[in-house]
């Protein structure tokens, strides 16, 4: 690949579009989201082979597949004709993140409205949001804008920013809010010419906790109160977070072997599929399989940095730097949960978790960073 | 390092994002930082603390035993237990454990015969199948040596476990068998009603008698035990289980109701051993005062432990193809013509609309015609007046009552004493019998005069209990009150404490004008307590004074079917007359009625009454031996 040198080297003329396409292609990356994805599956199947949910598998595995059509499609379409049209599509997360408070589905999760349905699918506005909110990042970054805008043209960017978050929050969904939050800080802090504008709105956040927990919903502030304490109320809450650490502790050094889970196999621990997979990976995989997991995360999000570094413009490297920041924090704050690190909030694991938006969103995510890596060739 | 190693292409003009370049090294940091936290807790979780965490979680699963409740007691009125529980030692296997040093060594330790060994081997095999983790019974009801001697070998037997388990168990034998009942397990459709109430569709349910009747209060609550067993099946601490069970392990059983009953015991059996003689015979005593039932014997019967869940196929079928009919209670469930038990009706129906007379004689030929048709009576008794009829039981003269009252009075009559419909008892089906009407007659398209003939004496197409007929004779004995009869006195917990109390219950008052009443006494008198009563003749009760009325109903000889002969039982013959007495003792201020059935046993006189005299005599001669006459 590296050989391939310039964009067009006088050599590489008459050598077939498709050829050059394929030379272009990121490989390492799409084989390493291809890992994961396996990874996924193969530790869905052990999770709920032989139980009532065992649809869920083949649930799975059809939204991989719209996931890979969502990957190339969002690989082939030009991202500088996407970061165009990125203002549009933040209005539009917003627009169904507003429809979603007014008619979806509060039934879904403890009466928080978090799902729309679509042509009788389940679909997470929020994790939309997230996707629109880095390109959005992105368009504002472009090529020397920031620096161009007013002090009138900055404030409603940076509204626009956060009334997402804003609606997430209220939904209730403090894990993704939070997440969103982190995503535009980590942005923030990678792109912008100075630091300390983002040090202030950290603080300012860090201050304003104790305003949050005023407001927050009583069963969310059981399950913080859980995580502080497991022991307080060993049977509700507490109860993921011990479950949990007793399966992965239980693994040990090698694990009990792949299906031989009994802390998952025996539904000890409640909706292992979404939110705690890597529970049910640590179990039967051990310390050696967890951090290998954690080392292919490691290497994907090494390898999308290094596809900021080299992008070929300020939009192309925020892109790259939101995904990375995204794909951070949710195995962070995913995997600081299942080991008891941090508290139960419904933030998934890329490509392991079973759930179909997630699953898409980070797909199409993926997808615009090998966009940006394609393009670096002026491709 | 990686991330450095390129540089874009179209860097050619400096990188894309300076900034980026600038603050790589913070990336890295946090980069790090996070990588070691997770895994830093990794190696805490797995590697320093995996042992415990595996001991703790490996393969656990709930499982849950059900532990049966104890069954209520069924109690005489002194508290003689007729059905009581035991605890049987019922031996558990987990499949999963089970291995041929096990089986060996269970072999050698009971010394298990191969036949025990096989069956042992096919419910585990069934077991698997379902849940190998499940323990399940494979010796049932063992006896307390063997169970102490698994006990002690316990730890060598890893997956066996000894439970004592309450067994009902009827101490008394046969004793009162149709009156408590029996159980038996659950069909599979009952399964599947009975599951949803609560039931285990291991548990057995009160099938007959009592133990049916008075399920509810009988049964209890079955309890539950949940706890943890690991990969290999077997049981883990308590503090394991905690940690892995939500909410409560154990929740008790809570045992049944006990029920005492108005069944006085020693009587009961006294009148089972009067009757043993007999192939077949039912015979109920009543308190007349209350109604209450003393003693309710209903021969052949069975033995309630044997029914209790173990029967054989085989032994099923014997007891089923008796033509005596082991299994139908003959005191509540059966019907029988009464014979001349049944001349009260017409004796009382007559006198109250006077159309008879004490003094009226009329002359007995021995036999009598009536529209071309001879009805015969059993003598020739010549001339005698009422008293005399009722003393000698002459039909003729109560031919000649009823032709003057009529069929329908006499129905009129029969049903104010109770009979015609079923008495409320409430248990083993408590048949109403028949009491023809003319208009049932009519009904069926062939009244004639002589049917009447016939109710005026119990035969024909009349029916009753056996029971019908001793609250008859109870409201006969007390002036006329009809009790429902009484079986249950009070339910109380299983520590004793009262549940329900049942009082007397009153079916009705019999208005019967009291001249009329006197005179039946009278005759009934003279039946047990004169030459030539039809009762005296075959015995005389001294040490109390008895009254009394014999009868001997005659069958319709209509049916000899070919299999009779076949499974013809020595002294049973099902064409001769059933025989009845029914009677109070002492005569004035009686202490009970009785009544005393022998189906197909010929005299009334011969055969009833003696049976009755025993019971009499047996009782009263037991009290005056206590002093409390």
């Amino acid at each position: 690949m590296k050989g391939t040198g310039l964009a067009l080297p006088r050599s590489r003329i008459g050598v077939s579009r498709w050829r050059r396409f394929r030379a272009a292609v990121d490989w390492p990356l799409i084989l390493t989201i291809l890992a994961l994805a396996a990874i996924g599956l193969l530790n869905l199947y052990s999770a709920t082979r032989g139980t009532r949910h065992h649809a869920k598998f083949d649930t799975q595995v059809q939204w991989m597949v719209v996931g890979l059509i969502a990957f190339v499609i969002s690989t082939v379409v030009d991202y500088r004709a996407v970061v165009r049209l990125a203002w549009i599509g933040l209005g539009a997360a917003i627009f169904m993140l507003v429809v979603v408070r007014l008619l979806g589905d509060g039934a879904h999760g403890k009466g928080s409205y978090r799902w729309l349905n679509v042509f009788g699918m389940g679909i997470q506005p929020s994790e939309l949001a997230k996707l629109m909110v880095i390109l959005a990042l992105a368009r504002m970054f472009q090529d020397g804008e920031l620096s161009r805008y007013s002090i009138e043209q900055l404030v409603p960017r940076l509204g626009a920013l956060v009334v997402p978050i804003a609606l997430i929050a209220v939904q209730p969904d403090l894990g993704t809010a939070v997440l969103l939050g982190l995503i535009v800080l980590s942005v923030g802090f990678l792109a912008m010419p100075s630091v300390w504008p983002v040090v202030h709105v950290t603080l300012a956040g860090l201050l304003a906790i104790p305003i949050l927990w005023e407001t927050m919903h009583d069963y969310q502030k059981n399950r913080i109160l859980a995580f502080i304490d497991p022991s307080s109320d060993p049977t509700g809450n507490g109860w993921h977070t011990r479950q949990s650490i007793f399966a992965v502790g239980s693994g040990k050094i090698w694990g009990k072997g792949y299906g031989e889970g009994t802390q998952n196999q025996f539904d000890f621990l409640p909706e292992h599929w979404t939110d705690f997979p890597y529970s049910v990976w640590a179990e039967e995989w051990g310390f050696l399989g967890s951090v290998f997991l954690l080392a292919i995360f490691g290497f994907l999000l090494i390898w999308i940095l290094n596809v900021a570094l080299s992008a070929r413009d300020r939009a192309g490297a925020v892109i790259c730097i939101g995904v990375a920041a995204m794909t951070f924090w949710h195995v962070l704050i995913n995997v600081a949960m299942v080991l008891g690190l941090a508290p139960v909030v419904g933030v998934t694991l890329p490509f392991i978790s079973y759930g179909g938006s997630s699953l898409v969103i980070f797909f199409c995510a993926m997808g615009l960073v090998a966009n940006v890596s394609l393009r670096k060739y002026g491709y | 390092m990686l991330l450095r190693s390129q540089t874009g292409p179209s860097s050619g003009n400096g990188p894309a994002l300076p900034e980026l370049h600038r603050r790589l090294k913070w990336v890295a940091l946090v980069g790090v930082v996070a990588l070691l936290v997770l895994a830093g807790r990794l190696w805490q979780l797995q590697v320093m603390r995996g042992e415990g965490y595996y001991e703790r979680t490996v393969s656990n699963v709930v499982k849950e035993r059900y532990l049966p409740s104890v069954r209520g007691k069924i109690l005489d009125r002194k508290g003689v237990p007729l059905a009581d529980n035991r605890p049987a030692f019922n031996l558990y296997v987990t499949p999963k454990q089970w291995k041929p040093e096990i089986r060996a060594e269970l072999a050698r330790l009971l010394g298990l015969s191969d036949d025990e060994l096989a069956k042992i081997d096919e419910r585990l095999d069934i077991g698997r199948k379902r849940d190998p983790k499940q323990p399940i019974v494979v010796l049932e009801d063992q006896g307390r040596d063997r169970a102490s001697l698994v006990e002690q070998a316990l730890a060598r037997l890893p997956g066996v476990e000894v439970h004592y388990e309450p067994y009902r168990y009827y101490p008394q034998g046969d004793l009162a068998a149709h009156l408590v009942g029996y159980m038996s397990q659950m069909t599979s459709e009952e399964a599947e009603k009975l599951t949803n109430k609560g039931y285990h569709t291991s548990e057995l349910v009160g099938r007959y008698g009592l133990e049916a009747a008075w399920e509810n209060y009988l049964r209890g609550k079955k309890g539950i035990e949940r706890y943890a067993v690991d990969a290999r099946g077997q049981r883990l601490d308590d503090q394991t289980a905690a940690t892995l069970i939500q909410g409560e392990r154990v929740s008790g059983a809570i045992p049944g109701a006990n029920l005492v009953l108005t069944i006085d015991a020693e009587l009961q059996r006294l009148a089972e051993r009067a009757v043993g003689s007999q192939t077949a015979a039912a015979v109920v005593v009543v308190e007349p005062n209350t109604g209450k039932l003393r003693a309710v014997v209903s021969k052949p019967s069975f033995d309630p432990n044997i029914m209790t869940g173990h029967l054989t196929r085989q032994e099923e079928t014997m007891l089923k193809s008796d033509p005596r009919k082991p299994f139908v209670d003959k005191a509540l469930r059966m019907t029988y013509p009464p014979g001349s038990v049944f001349k009260f009706v017409t004796a009382l129906a007559a006198l109250t609309d006077g159309q008879a007379a004490e003094d009226e004689s009329v002359t007995c030929h021995g036999a009598y015609e009536l529209s071309g048709t001879t009805f015969k009576c059993n003598a020739t008794h010549g001339k005698l007046d009422l008293l005399g009829a009722i003393q000698k039981s002459c039909n003729i003269y109560f031919w000649q009552l009823a032709e003057r009252i009529g069929l329908d009075r006499i129905a009129d009559v029969a049903r104010l004493y109770g009979f015609g419909t079923p008495t409320n008892l409430g248990l083993n089906g408590d048949a109403g019998g028949r009491i023809p009407t003319k208009a049932w007659y009519e009904q069926l398209g062939h009244y004639k005069v002589g049917f009447a003939t016939n109710a005026a004496t119990g035969q024909g197409d009349v029916e009753v209990s056996v029971l019908q007929m001793a609250m008859a004779y109870v409201a006969l004995a007390n002036g006329g009150t009809l009790y429902v009869p009484q079986v249950v006195e009070r339910v109380e917990g299983h520590d004793g404490r009262p549940i329900v109390s049942y009082e007397p219950k009153v079916a009705r008052e019999i208005k019967m004008p009291a001249a009329a009443l006197d005179i039946w006494r009278r005759g009934m008198w003279k039946v047990t307590n004169e030459p030539g009563g039809t009762a005296y003749d075959h015995g005389y009760v001294s040490i109390v004074p008895v009254m009394g009325k014999t009868g001997t109903a005659e069958i319709r000889t209509k049916r000899r079917k070919k299999d009779d002969d076949e499974r013809a039982i020595e002294g049973y013959a099902p064409t001769r007359s059933h025989a009845w007495f029914a009677g109070w003792a002492p005569a004035e201020d009686p202490a009970f009625v009785i009544v005393v059935f022998v189906e197909h046993g010929g005299s009334g006189g011969r055969v009833a009454w003696p049976i009755a005299k025993q019971i009499i005599e047996g009782y009263f001669g037991k009290l005056e031996k206590r002093g409390n006459p």
